[in-house]
C-alpha cells in the first residue's frame, strides 16, 4: 500500500507538471491516514452526504444575550417578580453567586410573528419580520459557567482549551470552496473574544485548518500589503527569480513534495495580495444595499458592514464565516441589562436581517446556514437588582437558510427559563446538527491524535436537531 | 491518617476502598513497550557493512537495510554535513568562518572537535531546551480569560535551557522537575525545576473551586504521563484504556502523586540568611513608613474587607464554609479549596481601588501612595521569585476514582502508584515532616528517573532520536501503547536505551555524539529510486531525511545570518514588534517593543502568551501551549509565503543582510552574490546560479531604486528559500 502510494505520487508528480498535482496527491492520502502527509486544505473534498448549505455564517453575539428578553417568554417569571426562586427549580452553581438572589420578571413587549407564530421581544423588529425563515432552538446547553469556557465550548465543543474550532473541523472535512481566500474567517466588531485566537483555531489538527483574522480596513489578510517602497511589479520580479531558486532544489530532490508546494504556496499567497481587498471594498455595493445594513448609522455601521462582509465573503466560496457582535463580551449584562441589551439588539438587529433578507434575494439563502447565539444564556434571578448572570443550562439560538425549515420553534425551557426541559440540546449537538446540514457527519469526522480518533462532538453530538431539516 | 476518614465519610456500602487487583492478561503482558530493556549485542556485519559503519547504531541499521536488500546511502559532503550538524545543534547555520575552519582540519578527530564545539554552545540549550518546553507546554501566561502573565515562569525555562547546557543528567532532570524540594531542599539549582508543575492552564477567578482543581490535576497527570511515560493515560481518565493495559484506576493512582499541590508564586532560592537580610530591610522600610502605612490601611480597611466579603459570597456555599472554618478544623480537601480560592479574595491593593472605590476615591489613594515616595529609597528589591508547586502539608487529601472522570462520581478510593502492570502494589511514600510535605512526589520521581522503569528510559532516547532525523524510532513519540507507532529498530532503541542509563550515566550529550557520529547520520538525503521502492517512507533510514527547520530556528537562522542575533542569554521574555491588526494587540497582549533588545534575541525567549503567539513562530508550527507536543506539524501555507514575502520582521532581516554583504565584499554583482550564498547556504552559488543572482541584481536594481534595493530583494530570496530553511 504504502509502496503504491509513492509510485503514484512520483508518477503524478511527473505527469502533472506542476505544484497542482501534488497538492491534490498528498490531500487523498491523507483521507487513508497515510503518516507524515502533508494536509492541505487548498483543495475541496468530498462531503460525507449531500449538504444543505455550502456555507455557515455564525453570528456570535458575545457575553451571552438574554433568551428571556429575546426569545422566550415567561409569564410564570413575571408573576414571580421578586421572589425568591423557588426549591423546585432545583439551584445551581453560578458564576457570581447569585442564585440566592430573587427572581427578575422581563419588562419585554412580546409578539407572536409570522406564519409559525414565532415568539420575539420588541427588541429585535427586523429579524422578526423575517420569523417564518427562522428555526428558534430554545433548549441549547453549555457546561460553561464563565464566558472564557463557555465561547470556546461553542466554539471548540469544549471549556478547556486544545481542541479545533468548527470551522476548522469543516475546513478539514471539506477543504476550500474558493481559490484565492482562507476557508474559514472571523471577524471582529470590538475586543478579541475571550480566549482569542483559540475560537478559530486548528487545536490539534494541522495549523493549515486554523481560521484567519479579518482585520479591519482595505488588507484584511494579515502580511498582504507591500512593504514600504516595494512595487507589484519590482514583487513580481523577486518571487520569479525566488521561483527559480526553489524550482531547481525541488527538482533536486523531486521524490519531496513539501517543496513542490512551497512553490504553489507563494503563487496562492501572491492571489490573496488582491482577492483580500476586492472581498471587502464595498464600493461596488449599492447605496441602497450599505443603507439595508445600516451602514449609514453609527449604531449599527460596524456590524453592518462585517455583515455585508460576511455575504461577500460567501459569494466568493468561503465556507464558515463567524462574526461577532459584542466581542469582549459586549453582551454580558450582569447589571443594567436594559441599556445595555438595547445598545447591542440596536446594534445587531438591522444588519442581521439585512443580511438574512439579502442573502434570501440573491438566491444563496438556500445554500447559506445563518446562526445567531451567544454561548450562553442569562439567569431568570436578578444580579445587582439589574442584571442577570450566567445561563448555560437553557437558553436559546436561532437558524435560517442552508436547508432549515423556518418559522419553527424546539424546545423548551422551564416556566423561568433556567433550564432546559423538553429536547434538552448541548453543544456538542448543535455542532454536529450544523456539520450534518454541511454534509458531514460527526461521527465519521476524525482525527487520530493522541491515540484516539477524536471528532468534533467529543463523547457527545448523538442528539442532532433534526427538527431543524425535516418535515 | 486520611484513609481512615474516608472510609467513615464515603462509607464502606458505596464502593470498596480498594478494588480487587486486576488480573492483566497474558497478551496485555506481552505490550513491547512495558518489557524490560535488554542489552543487546550489536548484530555482526558483512564486508560491505564494515566498510560502512562507524559505530554501534549503523549495525542495527544496517541488519535491517540487508534484510531488505537495501544499501545505505553515500555520505553527505563535509559541508552538508556540517551545516546539517550545526542546525541540528544549535538551531542556526555555520558561519563561512566556522565551515572554513571545518573544511581545513583535515587531521583525526575533526568532526568529534566540531561535534564539541557545538555541544559547548550556548546555543545548544536553546535550541534543545525548546524541544522540552514544547514537551512540557511552557508558557508565560495562564489562559483562559485573562491569559494573565505569568512574570516569573521564564526562570523555569531559563532552568531547562541551563539543564541542558550542562548536560544534567537526565534522571536528575526528571527528579528536580517532580520533586526538586522534596529530593534536594535547599538546593537554589534544583528549585526551579518545580515550574514544570505550574505549566497548567488556569482560570483564577473560576468560582467552582473543586472543579477547577480536578482540571488542573488532569492536565498535570496528562502532561506527566505523555511527557515522561510516553502513554495516552488520559484515556483512562474516564475508563479503562480501550487498547492498552491501562487502567481507569491508574490515571488516579498517578494523579493522586500530586493530589497535595498548592501554587506557591513566591518561591525563592536566596539563601537564608539573604532572605533574613531581605526580611529586616522591609521591616525597616516599615518602621520608617509607618504614619504613611497606618493611614493607607486605615483608609483601605473597609473596602477591603467589603471586597473580601462580596469575593467570598460569590463562591457556592461549599467553598464559603471552608472560608468560615477555623485553621485547625480544615480538612486536606479543605485547604486545597482554600488555597485555589484564597487568591480570589485576597487581592493587591490596586485591584480593590480600581473596582471598589470611586473617582475622589481613586484620587485619595493615589495622594497616599505619593506620600510613599520619599521612603521608595528604604525598600528592598525582591528577592527572586519562581512560580512552582508544592505541597500544602503532609497529609493529603483522598483520590478517588472518578465515574466517567466526572467530579464527584467517586468510586475507590486510591493510593498513589505506578501504572499497575508494572506494578500494582501502591508506591513508597515516606512522608517528609521536617518539609512538611507528603513526599508523594519524590516517590513518583524515583519512579520515573529509575534505569529500570522500561518507559522513561525508552522515552527520553527515543525523543532525542526523534529530533535528531525529524522521527522517532517510535514516530509516535509520546506514545508507545498500540494505537501509536511501533518502533522501527526496538533492539537498537534497547541498546541506545542500556547506554544511556548504565555507561552514560543519563548523558544526553553523549547520545548526541553516538548518534551523530554514526554513518546513519551522515548518510547524504538524496532520494533513490531502487531504496524508495523497498522501503517507500525511508523508515529503515536508507538515507537521512530532509526536513525543513522548526520556526524558532527559522527565525533564528535569519537573525544569525543577518548579522542580528543577540547572543544575551536568559530574562523575562521579550517581545518583537507584532504587525497592526492580528490577534496581538500592543498594550493588552504585548509590550511595545524596545528596539534590538526585543527584536534580536533567540526565539526561545520570545514571550509565549498563550491564547496568542508570536505571529511568525505561529505561521511555521510553533505549537499551542494547551498540551504536550512531542512532534510538531510541518505544514507548507499561503500565510508562511506572505510572511516571508511581505513580513516586516522577514524585510527587517532582509534588509541588515544586504547591509552586511555590501559591507564586507566586493561590490560587483558576482561578488555580492557569491558573498550572500556563503552567508545564507554556507557554500558558493553555482555557475548557473551566481549568473542568476548577478543578472538579477542588474536587473533590478531599476526596479528596486537602486543596488541597495536589489541587494536586498536578493537577500529576502535567499531567507525564503527552500534550501535555506531545510536541513539536508
Amino acid at each position: 500500500m504504502a509502496m503504491n502510494n509513492q509510485i503514484t505520487r512520483r508518477a503524478l508528480l511527473r505527469g502533472a507538471g506542476s505544484g497542482l498535482g501534488s497538492i491534490a496527491m498528498t490531500a487523498m492520502l491523507a483521507e487513508q491516514g497515510y503518516a507524515g502527509v502533508r494536509h492541505d486544505p487548498n483543495v475541496a473534498r468530498k462531503p460525507h452526504h449531500p449538504p444543505k448549505a455550502k456555507s455557515v455564517i455564525f453570528l456570535f453575539m458575545e457575553g451571552a444575550p438574554s433568551h428571556i428578553d429575546l426569545f422566550d417568554p415567561k409569564p410564570r417569571l413575571n408573576e414571580l417578580h421578586g421572589q425568591p426562586m423557588p426549591a423546585s427549580f432545583g439551584r445551581p452553581i453560578t458564576a457570581m453567586g447569585t442564585a440566592g438572589n430573587t427572581l427578575m420578571g422581563s419588562p419585554r413587549e412580546w409578539k407572536q410573528h409570522g406564519k409559525g407564530g414565532i415568539w420575539i421581544s420588541e427588541l429585535y423588529p427586523h429579524i422578526a419580520r423575517h420569523a417564518d425563515k427562522l428555526a428558534v432552538l430554545r433548549s441549547c446547553q453549555s457546561d460553561g459557567l464563565n464566558h472564557a469556557g463557555g465561547v470556546g465550548q461553542m466554539n471548540t465543543g469544549d471549556i478547556l482549551s486544545g481542541r479545533p474550532s468548527l470551522g476548522a473541523w469543516v475546513t478539514y472535512g471539506l477543504g476550500t470552496g474558493n481559490k484565492n481566500l482562507p476557508t474559514f474567517i472571523s471577524m471582529i466588531d470590538e475586543r478579541e473574544p475571550f480566549g482569542n485566537a483559540k475560537n478559530w483555531g486548528a487545536g490539534f489538527l494541522p495549523a493549515v485548518y486554523q481560521g484567519t483574522l479579518f482585520r479591519q480596513g482595505p488588507s484584511p489578510i494579515l502580511n498582504t500589503k507591500l512593504g514600504q517602497g516595494d512595487t507589484d511589479e519590482r514583487q513580481r520580479a523577486r518571487l520569479s527569480y525566488l521561483a527559480a531558486q526553489n524550482r531547481d532544489y525541488a527538482t533536486l530532490h523531486e521524490d519531496d513534495s513539501n517543496l513542490e508546494a512551497r512553490l504553489r504556496s507563494f503563487e496562492l499567497a501572491y492571489a490573496m495580495q488582491k482577492s483580500g481587498p476586492e472581498a471587502v471594498d464595498l464600493s461596488q455595493e449599492t447605496e441602497e444595499t450599505r443603507e439595508l445594513y445600516g451602514l449609514n448609522q453609527p449604531e449599527t455601521a460596524v456590524f453592518g458592514r462585517n455583515c455585508l462582509l460576511g455575504r461577500r465573503l460567501v459569494e466568493r466560496g468561503v465556507r464558515f464565516v463567524e462574526l461577532y457582535c459584542g466581542s469582549g463580551s459586549g453582551w454580558d449584562a450582569h447589571s443594567k441589562l436594559e441599556n445595555n441589551h438595547k445598545k447591542w439588539c440596536k446594534a445587531s438587529d438591522r444588519p442581521v436581517a439585512a443580511l438574512i433578507e439579502d442573502l434570501d434575494r440573491r438566491g444563496m439563502l438556500q445554500d447559506t446556514l445563518v446562526i445567531w447565539g451567544g454561548e450562553f444564556g442569562r439567569t431568570p434571578f436578578n444580579e445587582k437588582g439589574d442584571g442577570r448572570d450566567h445561563n448555560p443550562w437553557g437558553f436559546s439560538m436561532f437558524f435560517a437558510g442552508g436547508g432549515v425549515r423556518g418559522g419553527q420553534t424546539i424546545g423548551t425551557t422551564d416556566e423561568i427559563g433556567l433550564r432546559a426541559v423538553e429536547r434538552p440540546t448541548h453543544v456538542h449537538d448543535i455542532h454536529s446538527s450544523i456539520l450534518w446540514l454541511m454534509g458531514l457527519d460527526h461521527l465519521k469526522l476524525t482525527y487520530l491524535h493522541n491515540g484516539r480518533a477524536e471528532r468534533p462532538t467529543k463523547l457527545g453530538g448523538e442528539h442532532m436537531v433534526k427538527e431543524l431539516w425535516e418535515g | 491518617m486520611s484513609l481512615a476518614k474516608s472510609v467513615f465519610t464515603v462509607g464502606l456500602l458505596v464502593a470498596p476502598l480498594f478494588a480487587e487487583p486486576y488480573v492483566f492478561k497474558p497478551q496485555q503482558r506481552r505490550w513491547w513497550a512495558i518489557q524490560p530493556v535488554k542489552a543487546i549485542a550489536p548484530p555482526a556485519l558483512d564486508e560491505a557493512g564494515r566498510k560502512w559503519a562507524r559505530n554501534e547504531i549503523d549495525r542495527f541499521i544496517y541488519e535491517k537495510l540487508k534484510a531488505k536488500e537495501i544499501a545505505p546511502s553515500a555520505p553527505a559532503s563535509r559541508q552538508v554535513f556540517l551545516r546539517r550538524v550545526t542546525l541540528d545543534l544549535t538551531g542556526i547555520p555555520p558561519t563561512p568562518a566556522e565551515t572554513q575552519e571545518y573544511l581545513n582540519d583535515t587531521r583525526p578527530g575533526a568532526d568529534e572537535r566540531m561535534i564539541d564545539r557545538l555541544l559547548a554552545s550556548p546555543r545548544y540549550g536553546e535550541r534543545w531546551g525548546r524541544h522540552w518546553l514544547d514537551v512540557v507546554r511552557y508558557a508565560d501566561s495562564d489562559g483562559f480569560k485573562q491569559d494573565d502573565t505569568r512574570p516569573n515562569m521564564w526562570r523555569y525555562r531559563d532552568w531547562v535551557i541551563q539543564s541542558w547546557n550542562d548536560d544534567k543528567p537526565f534522571d536528575r532532570f526528571i527528579r528536580e522537575q517532580i520533586a526538586a524540594d522534596e529530593i534536594y531542599p535547599g538546593d537554589a539549582k534544583a528549585l526551579p525545576g518545580l515550574g514544570y508543575l505550574r505549566l497548567f492552564e488556569d482560570e483564577f477567578n473560576q468560582a467552582h473551586i473543586r472543579l477547577r482543581r480536578l482540571e488542573l490535576l488532569n492536565d498535570v497527570t496528562d502532561n506527566t504521563a505523555f511527557a515522561f511515560m510516553g502513554v495516552t493515560l488520559a484515556c483512562a481518565r474516564c475508563h479503562d484504556h480501550k487498547f492498552d493495559p491501562l487502567l481507569h484506576r491508574d490515571y488516579y493512582r498517578l494523579q493522586s502523586f500530586f493530589s497535595n499541590m498548592k501554587i506557591d508564586d513566591e518561591a525563592t532560592t536566596a539563601s537564608p540568611a539573604e532572605v533574613a537580610s531581605y526580611e529586616a530591610r522591609l521591616a525597616q522600610y516599615r518602621a520608617a513608613a509607618k504614619p504613611v502605612l497606618d493611614k493607607i490601611d486605615a483608609f483601605l480597611a473597609e473596602p477591603r474587607a467589603k471586597y473580601k466579603k462580596e469575593y467570598i459570597e460569590r463562591f457556592p456555599e461549599e467553598v464559603q464554609v471552608v472560608f468560615h472554618k477555623a485553621p485547625a478544623e480544615r480538612t486536606p480537601m479543605d485547604w486545597q479549596i482554600y488555597h485555589k480560592a484564597v487568591t480570589q479574595v485576597v487581592v493587591p491593593d490596586a485591584d480593590i481601588v480600581a473596582k471598589k472605590l470611586d473617582a475622589a476615591g481613586k484620587a485619595r489613594y493615589k495622594q497616599l501612595l505619593a506620600e510613599l515616595d520619599g521612603y521608595q529609597n528604604l525598600l528592598p528589591a525582591d528577592l527572586p521569585r519562581f512560580q512552582i508547586m508544592r505541597d500544602q502539608a503532609i497529609a493529603s487529601p483522598p483520590t478517588h476514582v472518578l465515574r466517567a472522570g466526572a467530579l464527584d462520581a467517586d468510586m475507590e478510593e486510591v493510593a498513589p502508584g505506578n501504572l499497575s502492570i508494572l506494578d500494582p502494589e501502591p508506591a513508597a511514600v515516606k512522608p517528609l515532616p521536617a518539609l512538611n510535605s507528603s513526599g508523594r512526589r519524590a516517590a513518583l520521581a524515583n519512579i520515573l528517573a529509575d534505569a529500570n522503569n522500561p518507559l522513561s528510559t525508552r522515552v527520553i532516547v527515543n525523543r532525542i532520536w526523534h529530533y535528531h532525523f525529524g522521527r522517532g524510532i517510535v514516530p509516535s513519540t509520546s506514545d508507545f501503547g498500540l494505537m501509536g507507532e511501533r518502533p522501527t529498530h526496538p533492539a537498537l532503541l534497547d541498546w541506545l536505551t542500556a547506554q544511556f542509563t548504565g555507561p552514560d550515566g543519563w548523558s544526553v550529550k553523549k547520545l548526541h555524539r553516538r548518534i551523530l557520529l554514526s554513518a546513519t547520520y551522515r548518510q547524504s538525503s538524496d532520494f533513490r529510486e531502487d531504496a524508495a521502492e523497498a522501503d517507500t517512507d525511508n523508515k529503515l533510514l536508507w538515507r537521512y531525511p530532509r526536513r525543513r527547520l522548526e520556526s524558532d530556528s527559522i527565525r533564528d537562522s535569519m537573525l544569525a545570518v543577518s548579522g542580528l542575533l543577540d547572543p544575551t542569554m536568559g530574562g523575562p521574555g521579550v517581545f518583537p514588534a507584532v504587525p497592526a491588526g492580528t490577534e496581538i494587540q500592543e498594550g493588552r497582549h504585548w509590550r511595545k517593543s524596545r528596539g534590538p533588545e526585543d527584536e534580536y534575541r533567540s526565539s526561545v525567549y520570545i514571550f509565549a502568551r498563550r491564547l496568542v503567539r508570536y505571529p511568525m513562530l505561529q505561521s511555521f508550527d510553533t505549537p499551542l501551549a494547551f498540551e504536550s507536543c512531542g512532534r510538531r506539524q510541518e505544514t507548507v501555507t499561503p500565510d508562511q509565503a506572505l510572511e516571508l514575502m511581505n513580513g516586516q520582521a522577514a524585510a527587517g532581516f532582509a534588509h541588515a543582510l544586504a547591509k552586511r554583504v555590501a559591507n564586507d565584499s566586493g561590490q560587483t554583482p558576482a561578488a555580492l552574490a557569491e558573498r550572500a550564498f556563503r552567508l545564507t547556504m554556507g557554500r558558493a552559488p553555482t555557475a548557473a546560479e551566481a549568473g542568476r543572482a548577478s543578472e538579477f541584481l542588474s536587473r533590478q536594481t531599476a526596479l528596486a531604486g537602486g543596488a541597495q534595493g536589489a541587494l536586498e530583494d536578493l537577500s529576502l530570496a535567499l531567507l525564503s528559500s527552500s534550501e535555506f530553511l531545510y536541513i539536508d
